[in-house]
């Protein structure tokens, strides 16, 4: 079967991709990255960012919360030291963007339009910010304005990621795709709070994004709604873990998935995954993913 | 970089709540300088998920020795690992720490610290003169004491409850020992690092925070490269969850930058 998947003008050789934030640039394992659809990388803002203070992640029986607040070395420097590398990749490479007001959004997509990379992930999902992230794709008509925006500033394929804390991802997906995005990511972490013990907020950050096994149920569900309601690409991404997990992703409507939280605790966990979903394929003589993808409304 | 499967072929308990574990790993220890860690996956399943970071505290032909002490769910149930269970583990991370030849080195250990101390003695001690501080609260909690003595250096005891050696706190010992060093001249040291105070013996340190920041106080402006602990994400710079505010501004990931770090430039 060809593995290939189109998004956009993006053609990613399998579905497999490492998440944003999780994965760094791709480039501490090029060969891990080189064998998969594509690397999303960490979230990249205007200005140069430090980070939420630590303690950042912590764990519990489920997954992890992280408050890492987008720290990134800002888009100039990103284009300077880091494209130039990512650029030797043989696998896609997307751009994770993430601003502070609509315009920012524009401005990167701009900036970023001109270099060798292959898609944008317009980030308005990130719990871990005050002003912007979450917040904007919390509200549709903003969904629609930063795509409208970033439509205009470049002519990259454009993936938005969004949210579902506190918002139906229906209407922002197909906020999304009424202002020309070409696929949607789905979902971003969940909030999350954890405190000490004595009362105090554990994350330096105050409050995190939940993230790992205990997101898969919800995120599906999500998937499986928007799938009934857009026709562009989704891509699946919360709690994969292994191919069986993928492999649910996509019978619920994704064309591809993200492994974030997984790459933390084995970073070829994204081969892994591919390998699974390969040999799945094999087994079933599939002969493209369109006769798994979205079978699980099929079925029902 | 793959994760491998290690036999363990000795676990003990040292003292109560701090264990002992040789793994079988031939390419980890035939790789791994001191200043290194292993990210070790406690369970099989999903729960506890990430690894466990612990540094290496000996290694010998195609073994590597942790010590650690039980914080937590995960260390608990890796105290649990019997004799001939296999451990999934990813290693050797973290940035190893720097060689030196012909100097003097202070080390001081708190607690756990020793463990990771130990490595680096046994490594530096041909071609350097070691000076080892050890610390912990009672004489029941000293711990190695006896590999650090078979070095051949000179070891010195601290307990808060004087039960053993010094009555009181090894960063006071530490201090002393500072002040009683001859200054030595600038061109003869070898680290870049000592540069800044020219004339001082190098010093490394592991313990908890609040000990950490003592000896830095202390020994103001002598360096001090001190392994840190923090919670990990990954362990191999792709998550940037372990951070460590620097003092002018922004953070390190001693994932990656370290955990050997130079204490004076962060906030403890």
């Amino acid at each position: 079967m060809n593995p290939q998947v189109i998004v956009g003008q993006a053609a990613f050789v399998n579905p497999v991709l490492a998440a944003s934030g999780t994965f760094e640039f791709g480039l501490k394992f090029p060969s891990v990255s080189n064998r998969l659809g594509g690397v999303v990388t960490k979230a990249i803002t205007l200005q140069p960012r430090v980070g939420n203070p630590p303690p950042r992640i912590f764990e519990f029986p489920g997954g992890i919360l992280n408050s890492v607040g987008l720290e990134n070395p800002g888009v100039e420097r990103f284009c300077a030291d880091v494209v130039p590398r990512t650029a030797k990749l043989r696998c896609r490479v997307v751009v994770n963007i993430a601003g502070f007001t609509v315009e920012e959004y524009g401005e990167l997509a701009a900036r970023l339009d001109s270099e060798s990379v292959d898609a944008l992930e317009v980030n308005v999902s990130c719990p871990n910010v005050k002003e912007g992230g979450a917040l904007f794709g919390q509200q549709p008509q903003v969904v629609e304005s930063i795509t409208a925006l970033v439509r205009k500033r470049t002519t990259k394929t454009i993936i938005v990621k969004l949210t579902a804390n506190f918002v139906d991802p229906v209407e922002t997906a197909k906020a999304a795709e009424a202002a020309g995005a070409d696929g949607v990511t789905l979902i971003n972490t969940l909030f999350g709070l954890v405190l000490d013990g004595d009362g105090r907020p554990f994350l330096g950050g105050r409050t995190g994004g939940v993230s790992g096994p205990a997101l898969k149920p919800f995120a599906l569900f999500c998937v499986d709604r928007v799938a009934a309601a857009v026709k562009i690409p989704i891509i699946g991404c919360g709690g994969v873990m292994d191919a069986a997990d993928a492999l649910d992703f996509l019978s619920a409507g994704a064309r591809m998935v993200q492994v974030g939280t997984a790459n933390l605790v084995n970073p070829e966990a994204t081969l892994e995954v591919w390998a699974g979903l390969k040999a799945y394929a094999q087994k079933n003589r599939l002969s493209n993913w369109d006769q798994i993808v979205g079978r699980a409304r099929r079925q029902s | 970089m793959k994760p491998t499967r290690c036999k363990v072929t000795d676990a003990r308990e040292l003292c109560a709540g701090v264990y002992s574990m040789w793994l079988e790993a031939p390419d980890i220890a035939r790789r791994v300088r001191p200043g290194q860690f292993l990210n070790v996956k406690v369970s099989s399943g999903l729960d506890p998920l990430l690894r466990r970071p612990i540094s290496v505290c000996d290694v010998e032909r195609n073994r590597v020795r942790l010590v650690f002490r039980v914080v937590g769910r995960g260390t608990a149930q890796l105290s649990r690992a019997r004799v001939g269970d296999e451990l999934d583990v990813m290693g050797p991370l973290g940035r190893p720490a720097l060689e030196l030849r012909g100097e003097e080195v202070l080390f001081c250990g708190g607690g756990i610290g020793a463990a990771p101390l130990l490595f680096l003695a046994r490594r530096l001690k041909q071609a350097n003169r070691l000076e080892i501080l050890l610390g912990a609260r009672t004489k029941a909690e000293l711990l190695l004491v006896k590999e650090f003595r078979a070095l051949g250096a000179r070891v010195a005891i601290a307990t808060d409850d004087g039960s053993a050696g010094f009555h009181g706190m090894v960063t006071e010992l530490a201090e002393e020992e500072a002040k009683s060093q001859k200054p030595k001249a600038k061109s003869q040291s070898a680290g870049r690092w000592l540069a800044v105070s020219g004339e001082r013996p190098a010093v490394f340190a592991c313990g908890p925070r609040p000990m950490l920041a003592d000896l830095v106080k202390r020994l103001d402006p002598i360096p001090v490269w001190g392994f840190v602990e923090e919670r990990m994400g990954c362990g191999t710079g792709i998550c940037y969850c372990c951070a460590l505010p620097k003092k002018g501004g922004g953070h390190v990931r001693f994932c990656e930058e370290g955990p050997v770090v130079r204490l004076n430039e962060v906030v403890l």
